[in-house]
């Protein structure tokens, strides 16, 4: 991978230092990520109640799950919030990187505003959105209302609850990844740009011709990220914690929220695991996937 | 204060690598879950009852919150082990991770309060004290007919419960005068109650306020619109589900509308439905159906709201009828220390003595504004002159004695008909429908279940 | 809006000049931080006021002052800035450790290691919950510091993004000592963390925002109201003072700040090192 460690004089205390180096953070990542990602598994075919019970039931969670309709309702849920949060986050940051790439005065504070929902929690972000978007007496129905959107329940209709989340999301990630494609552009070499103005490109072709294409490592960054991040990542659960709880109607309750629901709120520990444990199969496919696609993340 | 630091050094990696090595991740995660195959968790004050409760100190109301720390201080005034009390907000209580976390932590509190609602899974599991050995008979008798019966198993007691507190309309006299209406408008039927809420709807204020977030809660205050019409999840002999019923789908259907048609908010304020102070007194609404203890709630923290209270209205033909709650303490049979912690739930609650009735007498009439569950407190209310506010004395004399006590249907149940209500309320699913699989569901699940016996 | 644009040395500017650009930046700027300027308002508002759309006609400091007094959330903050603290100081050590190791030393197995740190990348503490609660539970460390720090110091993101960084860097520094006979601990400590001084000040500062935000981990982990950390604290808020909806908004901002603050000051080394990483 890299030719310099080649440059480095070999000693038999190297490997030594290299075990030594890895050890704690490799240990740490086998007992706190790789452990229970797979532990997931086995404790999926117990029945673990949360008070004390430990029985094993074999794949009974799993026949369980086939059947639960509330399941397959939040895998669904997931993939819409994914749907829809992913590309739309993608175009509304890369339009915020165009927006501010160029130095005009002002356009650091610019960067930093629209950074800024990224740095307060979720749960912050959460409590205040809940506040703005209260029925009726919120700030936003409240400066809707001439229009005749007063009435209308942002976080409490099942149509509207899940959009809205994905618009709250949109809000708190856009500046993050505003920020990596600012990195991308930074890049890409102005004569490419020269020499498409000398041909006369306007600046759509220009984005098309040059931009785009140049593009294309980060953005694929970009979405890998923002994919896993909205399918499994705490966006997906936090935000939905403190505003809807995954209502109404279960219309927010992702995949994430429901398994955690299982165990802690009704003690359906071993049913939750099996759950995780079906995301971890599917999270060894994508990352797979990936990893074959980009020749062990030598993309990045 | 009284929790150090655990020695965060000691967790250093190295400790990690060899026990996990030891016992492989497996066993050792579900061993840990087992029955407390390690004690290392336990709260480091082994010679203390944990007491968690929603009251206090620190609660909402200051009055509850004296009350309860008044009752811990009477007790460790002269008892051994000493209580000491752990406030977790109702919101946090009902619907949070907290208990539930706790108890798979084996870390769980001495002492609990437990809702009817949540009765069958404590006790399937196992963690219910039985406090039989520590009541005696004239207590058990004390208790007036229907109180313990939520809370018995086989004739033994598992929980004492503090209060009983039956469901009414609570409506703001304000937001009737505003709307041109007057107390002889209050609805006494479902037509009404729609017809009367859509008068009191405008661009800031809901007509009415009930339940919309899914738990035990929201279950407890629809059951009584189920009732009225003569519907029930189960037949009589509990082995099949009449859930589909003409009177079960009014019901849904009754709620689905207030909703659909703008005239109550998909979420209330504050802590929800059983929130008077955010939803009726700030203006939120102008009807609420909550419980007894909005008198209470509203006289410490709202006292000059004017409100009226009326039985909930009831559909055509229909019976006048409630759902009556309450909170009952538990003792905690794989606690540190059951029978110290049983022993003080009977304490508390289930003493003979002028205190222990003056205790509840206070917390039921005064404090909380409940209705007694025992006749001694019952008739020690009647004899100081208790029942005196007018609202207070509806529900004594009209309300309560039409109260049906909360089921304690098993989680499945009660899991079946949430989902069924949740659906119907607020995301427009056919009520006839819907109450179809839920029969369905419910089938499915009597037929293998051999818990407790239900009701 | 009413500046005249400066010619740009950008790239991309072409002969168009500026025209709408900073107009519409400063505007979507402004629409971005409003919801939070209204909320940091509001804040400061009487009880009675908060749903208000008009200016206040009084400030108030009355609920900063409340929630700082009548509850325990200057420990709240405490908690949050010692488990924030400590596993990015622990996080930083261990990660530049790891990466300089996979980066730059040979030993068996390392193909390996990278490995599970690939394969490690994707999997989000959401997905883990249960299993993590129970390993947890299993080495003791439920309702403890520990238990908050340890299983968040884990985290292949720093260790990939860091071995990314010492691939990047230029070895002569090393070589020489290595040559003057130093040992490799000596060098990581003395040659390889200063030269690591930027990424680190950029990881820095994204540890301390994630964990002093994150939310699922604490509010699974810990009961004790004494280890509750501030964004647990909040959510908790939101039930007990349901009623006094200024208190919970009055708390968020309390708990933004500490970000909102480091973030100013790491600001420059995190674009910095966003655009100069291999995070691309």
């Amino acid at each position: 991978m890299s030719g310099l460690t080649m440059l480095v004089p070999r000693r038999p205390s190297q490997a030594r230092a290299g075990y030594g180096f890895f050890a704690l953070d490799g240990i740490g990542l086998v007992v706190f990520v790789a452990g229970p990602a797979l532990l997931a598994i086995a404790i999926g075919l117990f029945d673990v109640d949360g008070f004390g019970k430990v029985e094993f039931v074999g794949l009974d969670n799993y026949r369980l799950m086939a059947r639960d309709q509330l399941l397959w309702k939040s895998f669904g849920i997931t993939a819409t919030y994914v749907a829809l949060f992913v590309p739309l986050a993608f175009v509304v940051s890369l339009c915020l990187a165009l927006l501010t790439r160029r130095d005009y005065p002002g356009v650091g504070l610019v960067r930093t505003a629209l950074f800024l929902p990224n740095v307060i929690s979720l749960v912050v972000v959460g409590v205040l959105w809940k506040f703005l978007l209260t029925d009726k007496t919120g700030a936003v129905s409240s400066i809707l209302a001439p229009f005749g959107l007063g009435d209308v329940s942002w976080l409490s209709d099942t149509a509207l609850a899940l959009p809205t989340l994905v618009l709250i999301s949109v809000w708190f990630l856009m500046g993050y990844q505003m920020l990596i494609f600012l990195a991308g552009l930074q890049d890409i070499p102005q004569d490419l740009y020269d020499a498409a103005t000398v041909d006369g490109a306007n600046y759509w072709q220009r984005f098309w011709s040059v931009t785009w294409p140049a593009l294309r490592p980060t953005s694929f960054f970009v979405l890998v990220t923002s994919l896993v991040n909205a399918a499994t990542g705490v966006l997906a659960f936090d935000l939905i914690y403190v505003t809807t709880q995954g209502g109404p109607a279960n219309a927010t309750s992702t995949v994430i929220y429901y398994a955690y629901q299982q165990a802690f709120l009704y003690g359906r520990f071993g049913y939750a695991a099996a759950i995780s444990a079906m995301i971890v199969a599917a999270l060894i496919v994508v990352t797979g996937a990936l990893f074959a696609a980009t020749r062990g993340g030598a993309i990045r | 204060m009284s929790e150090p630091p655990r020695n965060p050094r000691g967790a250093a990696p190295p400790l990690l690598t060899r026990r996990a090595a030891l016992g492989g991740l497996t066993a050792l995660g579900l061993g840990s879950l087992g029955t407390g195959a390690l004690t290392s968790c336990a709260p480091s004050n082994a010679d203390e009852l944990a007491f968690w409760n929603f009251i206090g100190p620190g609660g909402t109301s200051q009055e509850q919150s004296d009350w309860i720390q008044r009752l811990a201080a009477a007790w460790n005034a002269d008892h051994r082990p000493k209580v000491r009390l752990r406030y977790v907000p109702n919101a946090d209580y009902l619907n949070g991770p907290t208990l539930q976390t706790a108890f798979s932590a084996n870390h769980g509190p001495d002492v609990f309060m437990l809702s009817p609602g949540d009765f069958l899974r404590y006790h399937n599991a196992g963690v219910l004290a039985d406090l039989t050995p520590y009541l005696n008979a004239t207590v058990r008798a004390d208790y007036l007919p229907g109180a313990l019966d939520s809370r018995t198993f086989e004739g033994r007691v598992y929980g004492l419960p503090m209060e009983s507190e039956p469901l009414a309309l609570f409506y703001s006299t304000e937001a009737f005068e505003r709307a041109g209406l007057s107390a002889a408008d209050v609805p006494r039927t479902w037509d009404q109650l729609l017809d009367v809420a859509d008068k009191l709807t405008t661009a800031r204020r809901f007509g009415l306020v009930v339940e919309t977030n899914p738990g035990y809660y929201q279950n407890f205050t629809w059951y009584p619109f189920m009732w009225m019409g003569g519907g029930s999840p189960l037949a009589a002999d509990q082995r099949r589900s009449t859930f589909d019923s003409k009177a079960t789908v009014a019901a849904l259907r009754l709620w689905q509308e207030a909703i659909n048609r703008g005239l109550a908010p998909g979420r209330p304020q504050g802590s929800g439905g059983n929130d008077s102070i955010s939803n009726l007194a700030a203006g939120y609404c102008a009807m609420q159906q909550v419980g007894i203890w909005a008198i209470g709630e509203i006289a410490e923290l709202a006292p000059d709201f004017r409100y009226g209270v009326a039985p909930l209205p009831v559909p055509e033909g229909g019976e006048e009828l409630t759902c009556a709650g309450g909170w009952a303490l538990c003792a905690n049979a794989k606690g540190r220390d059951p029978d110290a912690a049983a022993r003080f739930v009977a304490w508390a609650l289930g003493g003979s003595d002028a205190a222990c009735i003056e205790r509840s007498r206070q917390w039921n009439t005064k404090v909380k504004m409940t209705i007694p569950v025992r006749d001694s407190v019952r008739r020690a209310a009647q004899r100081q002159g208790d029942f005196e506010n007018p609202a207070y004395r509806l529900f004594v004399d009209r309300i309560a004695p039409k109260a049906v006590g909360e089921p304690r249907y098993p989680v499945e149940i009660y899991r079946t008909i949430s989902d069924t209500l949740q659906a119907c309320q607020l995301d427009n699913a056919d009520p006839a429908a819907s109450a179809a699989q839920a029969t369905e569901a419910i089938d499915t699940f009597l037929s293998t279940y051999d818990g407790a016996p239900i009701q | 809006m009413s500046r005249s644009p400066v010619p740009s040395r950008s790239p991309a500017s072409g002969k168009a000049g500026f025209g709408w650009v900073p107009a519409v930046g400063y505007l979507v700027g402004l629409l971005t931080v409003l919801p939070m300027l209204w909320l940091t308002l509001a804040a400061f508002r009487p009880g009675s006021d908060v749903f208000s759309m008009s200016w206040p006609a009084t400030l108030t400091l009355d609920n900063f002052a409340y929630v700082l007094t009548e509850v325990p959330f200057l420990r709240y903050l405490a908690n949050s800035a010692l488990v924030s603290i400590a596993v990015t100081v622990i996080a930083l050590l261990l990660h530049t450790m790891a990466g300089y190791a996979l980066a730059r030393l040979r030993f068996r197995g390392r193909g390996i290691a990278f490995g599970l740190v690939i394969a490690t990348l994707l999997v989000s503490l959401p997905v883990i919950l249960v299993p993590l609660f129970m390993v947890t539970l299993t080495l003791g460390m439920v309702d403890s510091y520990a238990g908050l720090i340890v299983p968040s110091v884990f985290n292949a993101f720093g260790i990939f993004l860091l071995r990314q960084f010492y691939l990047n860097l230029p070895s002569e520094l090393e070589d020489a000592a290595l040559l003057d006979g130093c040992g490799y601990l000596r060098l990581y400590w003395h040659v390889v963390l200063p030269l690591s001084r930027p990424v680190l000040a950029a990881l820095a500062v994204l540890f301390f925002l994630a964990n002093w935000n994150s939310f699922v981990w604490p509010l699974t982990v810990t009961q004790s109201e004494n280890l509750r950390v501030v964004q647990v604290g909040i959510a908790s808020l939101q039930g007990q003072y349901a009623q006094e909806y200024q208190y919970v908004l009055a708390a968020s901002v309390l708990a933004a700040i500490p970000t909102v603050i480091v973030f100013m000051l790491g600001q420059r080394r995190l674009v910095e090192t966003l655009k100069t990483s291999g995070l691309r």
